[in-house]
């Protein structure tokens, strides 16, 4: 403390700050380790999410209640006693306290960029198959490979359109589903594209949201392992019927159900699929007629 | 001393040379915000084109714009600048000055009417694909400052006689000779990427 | 800049006010809806109306007055004089063409409050559809277009509201000058202002536009004819943000008093400065966007649109690229306000002065390289994802100095709790929030989630309404004493402060908790399990309104009613705007001040005080 000259009176109340924002920041800490954040983990990438989620809450709740505490502090101790407007001790600085202030900050921020980047690399890498088919870095903790379906990423094209989603299966001569069926632990590479307009796939429950742009592949991985429901909705204002653009029937559901569901979905499926265009990796739309 | 200045803050002299130094840095600032414009322009021109989407930058047949049309242009907007440029410079705006800011006037409005004329004439349809959205709008944004800066230069021109404001207030005629020169090179820039890097 | 001696006696007097303006404007609007038919072109009357708004525009600003000086310049003779400021003291110099940079702060004040009551009342009209969570209320058009206008509305409002009233007031004032460094770009940058709120609002009659503020193609170029009204509003606001820009750091750098070296500027002046430079340079960018939408729109070219050789990532990465040094646009100027008013109610120096102004500068600089943040799930280029986290999170280190400097300045302090002073406090709340918050949207595994979610929507009004807004609020009662020559009422200032200050958290936490369950953005239909939050989040956005009515009712009272007359410095405060006489005389000082003490040297042993009015003969410039 000694190179940060304070004086007495500053000793004391930096004392006094430091001992309650301790306690408080352990109990924050402690009831923000309790909450359990969405968007949960039904997928290895929402899990990642959730305890991305988790972490900055444990690193923003000391900061919080340090600054929150200063000011409530300031109110209490620092306000003006009397009627008579007196100056206070005319300080102008103190560089080390500088240092340390922005030094600390950097510190956070380069540690918080670090876990960033490496969660993004390994969500998107631990799906990311290689030419060989073979799925790489499934991370151990995640836990999310005990089952089987360990073959190549199911390749799902998005097709979204004023106002609804569509759902083409790559692998099982593109047929076009109008609800999402994913395989349990199968990893997903989604390729999100779009007929007319940008839209934005959003698939809360599994943790993928993915713009979707009229002549753009947009590339998603997403390995679900929780079997049930979800729902997907458009997250980017595509026009009036916006709001409406949601679908509740999305399933994550068992390789076996799943064969069984897509080759139900081939049967059913054949004669509009004839009139479709052929898979590829995007569609460019129709010129754009103006007005609406 | 309670003398009522009216704004001026000190006396006359002093007041122009302050004057000098507020337009100075105005038209720097100016510059400066334009600069980003014509970036914005670029960063279009390269963005579009590397993308290439539905391989329709240049779609297959499309005329190409008249390079020496392009050329006359450019050359007539560059003299435009180095005259005005040059005859800004003179001491006390003599009989050089006279004479080169004119000429510069002239050979500016023939840019702005040259270009104009080519604008009505691209030789193909803007519906055409991107490289045609990008030279009509890059372009026109030019042309329509070049016009408003020639506009300038003939008030400049125009009251450039003995009791006129060009004499009255030198500072803003020589910083404007900035502006041109900046237009100027400008189209350079443009020239080159619209005609050859295209 | 007033009489030339070399000026002839001929004059043309046209006489110049709105109405003039009005008059003009409503002609040419349909001159220039007829020109576009002539195109011919398959549009919609798309190119005629934008034609129309365009020329309105300039016949407007013909009739208020602004051809006469170019007109001058070129025959060198007067067309319609302006009057000078120490003889026009009337209250019609507030409603005609004035250069005096106290009357267009004035005139931007009352502008932009009459604009935000608009905005409010979007707002309103928003949350109250959301009582019903399936569209039941208001139709998913009407409310899509309510989305759209109270979002552009706002962000014409919130470019301004600090720079264009305290700026074009308190700069000159600050810095000891005795008039702007160009007043007609001054007077121009709030006369654009009013045309743009109209041809904004004029969408309403076209059905709105889908896009929200965002303006996204292919959905602008899909939309019928509002969307031209946002594209000329918009555009007009961009060339006000320019000329502002140009104007105040023209102002800055060469008109400061002799004496007032850079290391004495007043920290609100730095704010402006560096606001003014984001605002020159990103405002260009958003008209190339602009430009490009109406061509598309209406000379059928193809900028966005993939089939034809566009790309809708053109206009996000342009839009982006002015967008996010746009919201430093709005909150600079509010951190130049906190860092302003803490020093003199703490009565103590600015702790770390000059640090402060490195933040300043170096959130400016920071905030050109984090426009892909907003394009993070959009599939443009992956590979660039962890720059722009990166970048994006360094800014919160700049942005926790400003926090360290109003701290430091508190410590051991005096503190005088005065309504400006609780504002400030309820801005560094606030925005602590907003700014943690924006933490968890610049790391892309938890955007994901988040982005394009109600959590962004709660995340950017703390930092806009919560920061900016409060900084406002501390602003008007802090300098409208000196603007208005009247107290407003502290009592009821106070009142105003808790209700708004409890009204607005309660309105926007929540807000939080919607966008992490599951709530996207710019919805009229929603998830049922989310309504008993959305209705509470209603009700406590009617108190909010509730609460700036209470703060019109207090400017309206206090400047009518109760009228106390303010003392000339009734802060005790240092700083030099307070050493004038209120009202502040035509040409602020008799002559330019002598500079030669810092503004915030309370409790300094032998602080000199900040200036020597009486000033010295010849001698002029910054140190």
């Amino acid at each position: 403390m000694g190179m940060f000259r304070l004086e007495g009176q500053d000793r004391v109340h930096a004392g006094r700050l430091a001992v309650i924002w301790v306690i408080l920041s352990v109990i924050g800490i402690v009831a923000a380790l309790q909450i359990h954040y969405p968007p949960y983990d039904n997928s290895v990438q929402g899990a990642d999410q959730s305890k991305t989620m988790a972490l900055m809450t444990v690193l923003a709740v000391p900061i919080f209640i340090g600054v929150v505490l200063m000011l409530v502090y300031s109110a209490i101790f620092f306000r003006r006693r009397g009627l008579e407007l007196v100056d206070g001790p005319p300080m102008l600085g103190n560089t080390p306290v500088q240092v340390a202030w922005i030094g600390i900050s950097a510190v956070v921020v380069l540690f918080l960029a670090v876990v960033g980047i490496t969660t993004l690399a390994s969500s998107s890498a631990a799906q990311a198959v290689g030419a060989a088919g073979r799925a790489i870095g499934q991370s151990g903790e995640t836990g999310s490979s005990t089952a089987g379906g360990q073959g190549p990423e199911l390749q799902v094209q998005v097709v979204a359109q004023q106002w609804y989603f569509t759902y083409r299966y790559a692998d099982y001569g593109g047929v076009e589903t109008t609800h999402l069926y994913l395989p349990l632990n199968r990893p997903v590479e989604l390729h999100v594209t779009s007929l007319d307009i940008i839209h934005s796939f959003w698939a809360y429950q599994l943790g993928v949201k993915a713009d979707a742009n009229p002549g753009v592949d947009n590339v998603f991985h997403v390995t679900p392992d929780k079997l049930g429901g979800f729902q997907v909705r458009c997250a980017e204002l595509c026009g009036i019927w916006h709001g409406h653009m949601a679908d509740s029937d999305g399933r994550v559901v068992s390789q076996s159900d799943f064969d069984a569901w897509i080759a139900q979905q081939q049967k059913d499926e054949a004669d509009i699929q004839k009139a479709l265009p052929s898979y590829a990796p995007y569609y460019f739309p129709e010129p754009l007629t103006k007005g609406s | 001393m309670a003398v009522r200045t009216r704004g001026r803050d000190v006396s006359p002299g002093v007041e122009a040379l302050l004057d000098a130094r507020v337009v100075s840095v105005g038209v720097w600032l100016f510059l400066a915000a334009d600069l980003f414009f014509f970036a914005g322009w670029w960063f279009a021109f390269f963005y579009l084109r590397a993308l290439n989407n539905n391989q329709a930058w240049m779609i297959q047949g499309l005329v190409r714009p008249n390079r020496g049309f392009g050329t006359v242009v450019l050359i007539l907007a560059v003299l435009t600048a180095l005259a005005y440029f040059a005859a800004s410079r003179t001491p006390g705006r003599g009989s050089v000055f006279r004479l080169l800011a004119p000429v510069s006037l002239v050979l500016g409005i023939a840019a702005v009417l040259y270009q104009g004329y080519g604008m009505w004439h691209l030789g193909f349809g803007l519906t055409d694909g991107a490289y045609p959205s990008v030279f009509s709008g890059l372009t026109g944004s030019w042309l329509v400052q070049l016009a408003g800066a020639v506009a300038w230069l003939a008030t400049v021109v125009l009251q450039a006689g003995a009791r006129g404001d060009t004499l009255a207030r030198p500072h803003s005629a020589t910083s404007f000779g900035w502006i041109l020169l900046f237009l100027a090179a400008v189209g350079i820039i443009n020239y080159f990427l619209l005609y050859f890097v295209a | 800049m007033v009489t030339a001696e070399h000026v002839s006696e001929r004059r043309l007097s046209i006489p110049n006010n709105p109405i003039t303006g009005v008059l003009l404007a409503i002609p040419a609007y349909f001159a220039g809806l007829w020109l576009g038919t002539l195109f011919g072109l398959n549009d919609d009357a798309n190119t005629g109306i934008i034609l129309g708004y365009t020329f309105a525009t300039v016949a407007f600003l013909i009739g208020v007055g602004f051809l006469n000086y170019p007109l001058e310049r070129l025959f060198g003779w007067r067309v319609s004089p302006i009057s000078d400021p120490e003889e026009n003291r009337g209250i019609g110099r507030f409603f005609r063409l004035s250069l005096d940079h106290k009357v267009i702060g004035m005139q931007y004040l009352v502008t932009i409050l009459i604009m935000l009551l608009f905005g409010g009342i979007g707002a309103m009209l928003i949350r109250s559809s959301l009582l019903s969570p399936d569209s039941s209320i208001t139709p998913p058009g009407q409310y899509i277009m309510l989305i759209g206008l109270h979002s552009v509305m706002m962000i014409f409002i919130t470019s301004a509201v600090i720079v264009g009233p305290f700026g074009n007031y308190l700069v000159p004032l600050m810095i000891g000058a005795r008039r702007m460094a160009f007043p007609r770009l001054e007077a121009l940058s709030f006369w654009l202002v009013p045309p743009a709120a109209v041809i904004l609002a004029a969408a309403a009659f076209w059905g709105g536009f889908p896009t929200g503020w965002t303006g996204y193609p292919p959905l602008s170029e899909q939309a019928g004819q509002g969307m031209d009204s946002y594209i000329v509003g918009f555009a007009l606001i961009g060339l006000a943000l320019i000329v502002s820009g140009i104007n105040m750091l023209a102002t800055i750098i060469t008109l400061r008093a002799p004496g007032m070296t850079w290391t004495r500027l007043p920290i609100f002046v730095w704010g402006i400065f560096t606001t003014s430079i984001l605002g020159m340079l990103a405002a260009p960018v958003l008209a190339v966007a602009l430009v490009q939408l109406a061509m598309d729109r209406t000379v059928q070219t193809s900028f966005f649109l993939s089939a034809n050789g566009g790309s809708n990532y053109l206009w996000q990465n342009l839009f982006w690229f002015f967008g996010h040094p746009e919201v430093y646009i709005f909150i600079l100027p509010a951190f130049g306000i906190i860092m302003e008013i803490v020093p003199h109610f703490a009565r103590k120096p600015l702790w770390g002065y000059r640090t402060g102004v490195v933040g300043l500068f170096g959130v400016a600089l920071l905030s050109w390289f984090v426009w892909q943040h907003h394009l993070f799930v959009s599939g443009i280029a992956p590979v660039l994802r962890p720059f722009y986290m990166l970048s994006t999170e360094l800014i919160s280190i700049p942005t926790g100095i400003i926090f360290l400097v109003t701290l430091g300045t508190l410590w051991r302090a005096r503190v005088w709790f005065t309504v400006p002073m609780l504002f400030c406090m309820g801005f560094l709340f606030n925005f602590l929030i907003g700014g943690i918050s924006g933490v968890y949207l610049s790391d892309v595994p938890t955007d994901v989630t988040l982005h394009g979610s109600y959590f962004s929507m709660a995340h950017f009004h703390y930092t806009i309404m919560g920061g900016e807004i409060f900084a406002l609020m501390a602003a008007c009662y802090y300098w409208l004493p000196k603007m208005t020559g009247k107290m407003l009422s502290a009592t009821i200032g106070r009142v105003h402060f808790w209700w708004m200050f409890i009204a607005f958290n309660s309105t926007f936490f929540p807000l939080f908790i919607a966008g992490i369950l599951n709530m996207p953005r710019r919805v009229s239909s929603y998830d049922p399990a989310l309504q008993g939050l959305n209705t509470w989040v209603t009700i406590s956005a009617y108190f909010l309104f509730g609460s700036m009515i209470l703060f019109a009712g207090n400017v309206i009272y206090s400047l009518f009613f109760s009228a106390r007359p303010a003392l000339a410095n009734p802060w005790h405060a240092r700083s030099l705007e307070w050493q004038l006489p209120t009202p502040v005389p035509a040409y602020n000082f008799e002559r330019v001040p002598m500079i030669v003490g810092g503004p915030y040297d309370y409790g300094v042993p032998n602080a000199r005080p900040v200036a020597d009015l009486g000033g010295l003969v010849g001698v002029t410039g910054g140190g």
